[in-house]
């Protein structure tokens, strides 16, 4: 429908467009050239200049909110969870989709009761849980919680596209004398790639981003990984008032996401659609 | 190939030995992961149930106390209080983001300007943010001394004397409106394009032939034929609104005095807050949502059968 005319109302949605994205660039940009002025700059003017960018802001901030650790905490949290989880979705949704077994509808259906479970409710004894598992105030305590688990959006999203592959590639790899382990790692994770990316960048998303898991299961500053460290970081603000070293912990703080989002758009809108339709 | 007879059901023409091997794979693959769910996400939900008729601070001995803590909810103001701030942005934010992003996915969809390629990226942006990373820069953009919105407001003339937005009770809530907006947009404007990429042209093209104004086509066509999925998309918005709290928690954590407490705020911090370990009430009022949450459920669902449209 691009054979419209342009008319002056056009000026008006491009406008609003405009707009639009003006209220999300415009907060993100602030925020980092704050992050390069000094303290004394910005409580002059916020909309200045600074005169000369203040790179050093960044070591500051990465040295008093303890970064290096909290990179370190995050990077083995998301990391391994990201691994873990990835490939245990990966294997249920293989046998929950692909394979005929008795009990199969019954595990289907009791993973489906997840849907309707606020999991606010459960906050307090799942806490209570991890704490007689002495799974609390660990970063692999919080592993453990993330990975092992079931996620309706995830199978769902995995398994729809393993249905779509013939059937015929595993029958004749079984007439081979092939296993099931060997047809699950050689013929179906290669083909299910994609599938397989979309639910890691999910899941990349959400652990980076998670919050309330971290900020309630640690306790000692030397685990926080980058979201509880930052929250915490604000909360010290209140007694020191260095804004352009914060704005430059926010800045990394999003970066890798930002990141991410830049090199794998494309796969982060296809599984942002599924996920509205499905989940 | 595979053989007449051989290929059914994926599993049939396997030997007994090969039957093992499918039960032994299949318990490996599925027992980590669903008995992690078993155990912490059932178990939990199910004990939460008893959990809120104890009274225990989470060291202590617990002890058993009935329905008093169902009896002490119904009497506390601050519930009430909290689930009065959940019903406006459950009113509020759906019905604000649903508009915005139905009006910038159609413009997106149906005008191809030439900055709409860069706008399509650019505006799901906010949703890939970490949820502390949105809610300490807004803190910054309400900040009364430094903030960029009163610097904003300053430069059109309009002086609001250091005016904390998130400080002032009359304001803190509705401050809080524009971030969840404003995080949530990104993701309803792909699913609502995605969803208008399925009409046919042919629909629009004799609207046009009949005048038919940009607007009258995004109300008369485009979110008729949407409908259904504007649907699903409210209720996951209301939803979110009720159950949602980590934004709040971490830009006002309920103050100033309680003006933007939620019932999902509220909760948390009578079980993990500085000041209380009220575990029992705690699951007292999760079980509370959670009945809430299953009859708004089944409501919905009576009502959401009707006026499907083919197309």
């Amino acid at each position: 429908m691009e054979n419209n005319k342009r008319t002056w109302v056009d000026l008006v949605w491009r406008i609003l467009l405009f707009i639009w994205a003006l209220s999300i660039l415009v907060p993100l940009l602030w925020i980092i050239l704050e992050s390069l002025k000094t303290n004394k700059e910005f409580f002059a003017n916020v909309w200045a200049l600074p005169d000369k960018l203040m790179w050093v802001n960044y070591k500051t901030a990465w040295k008093s909110y303890n970064l290096g650790p909290t990179a370190l905490n995050t990077l083995y949290f998301v990391g391994v969870s990201l691994l873990l989880g990835t490939f245990l979705t990966t294997l249920n949704a293989y046998a929950l989709t692909r394979l005929q077994w008795r009990g199969r509808t019954l595990i289907w259906s009791t993973i489906m009761i997840s849907l309707f479970l606020p999991g606010i409710n459960a906050l307090v004894p799942q806490y209570v849980l991890m704490r007689d598992l002495h799974l609390t105030n660990s970063l692999t305590g919080l592993i453990i919680l993330d990975s092992l688990g079931e996620s309706v959006f995830f199978l769902m999203l995995l398994g729809g596209f393993m249905q779509s592959l013939p059937k015929e590639l595993e029958e004749s790899a079984y007439m081979d004398g092939a296993s099931l382990m060997q047809v699950f790692l050689r013929i179906i994770v290669p083909l299910s790639t994609p599938g397989i990316v979309t639910v890691a960048i999910f899941k990349f998303l959400g652990l980076y981003n998670a919050f309330l898991g971290p900020f309630i299961y640690l306790g000692d500053q030397a685990k926080y990984t980058i979201g509880v460290a930052m929250y915490n970081a604000n909360q010290l603000m209140q007694y020191k008032a260095d804004w352009v070293t914060l704005f430059a912990g926010v800045t990394i703080a999003m970066l890798p996401t930002i990141v991410l989002y830049i090199i794998f758009q494309r796969q982060i809108s296809e599984g942002a659609t599924l996920g509205g339709v499905k989940g | 190939m595979a053989q007449p007879g051989v290929n059914t059901a994926g599993s049939g023409g396997l030997l007994r030995k090969n039957k093992v091997q499918k039960r032994i794979f299949i318990f490996f693959a599925i027992g980590p992961s669903f008995l992690g769910y078993l155990l912490f996400t059932l178990y939990p939900n199910i004990l939460s149930v008893y959990y809120s008729l104890l009274e225990w601070n989470g060291i202590s001995a617990s002890k058993f106390i009935g329905l008093d803590n169902y009896i002490y909810m119904f009497k506390d103001n601050f519930v009430w209080t909290s689930l009065y701030h959940n019903l406006i942005l459950m009113i509020t934010v759906p019905i604000l983001t649903i508009y915005i992003s139905v009006f910038l996915a159609y413009l997106l969809n149906n005008k191809g300007y030439l900055e709409s390629a860069f706008y399509k990226v650019l505006f799901f942006l906010p949703n890939v943010l970490a949820i502390v990373v949105v809610a300490l820069l807004w803190r910054f953009i309400y900040d009364g001394e430094y903030g960029m919105l009163n610097a904003f407001l300053k430069l059109f003339g309009i002086e609001t004397n250091n005016f904390y937005w998130l400080g002032d009770t009359r304001t803190a809530l509705w401050a809080i409106l524009p971030v969840s907006i404003w995080s949530g947009v990104g993701l309803y404007i792909i699913i609502f394009m995605n969803a208008m990429k399925g009409i046919p042209a042919s629909l629009y093209e004799s609207a046009i032939l009949d005048g038919a104004t940009h607007m009258q086509r995004l109300f008369k066509i485009t979110m008729p034929l949407i409908n259904p999925v504007i649907r699903v998309s409210a209720l996951f918005l209301v939803l979110g609104a009720f159950k949602g709290f980590e934004l709040i928690l971490i830009m006002t954590n309920g103050g100033p005095s309680g003006s933007t407490e939620v019932i999902g705020s509220y909760m948390f911090n009578m079980a993990f807050g500085k000041n209380s370990h009220n575990y029992g009430y705690a699951s007292a009022i999760g079980m509370f949502l959670f009945i809430i949450m299953v009859v708004a459920k089944m409501i919905i669902d009576k009502f959401s059968k009707r006026d499907e449209i083919e197309f």
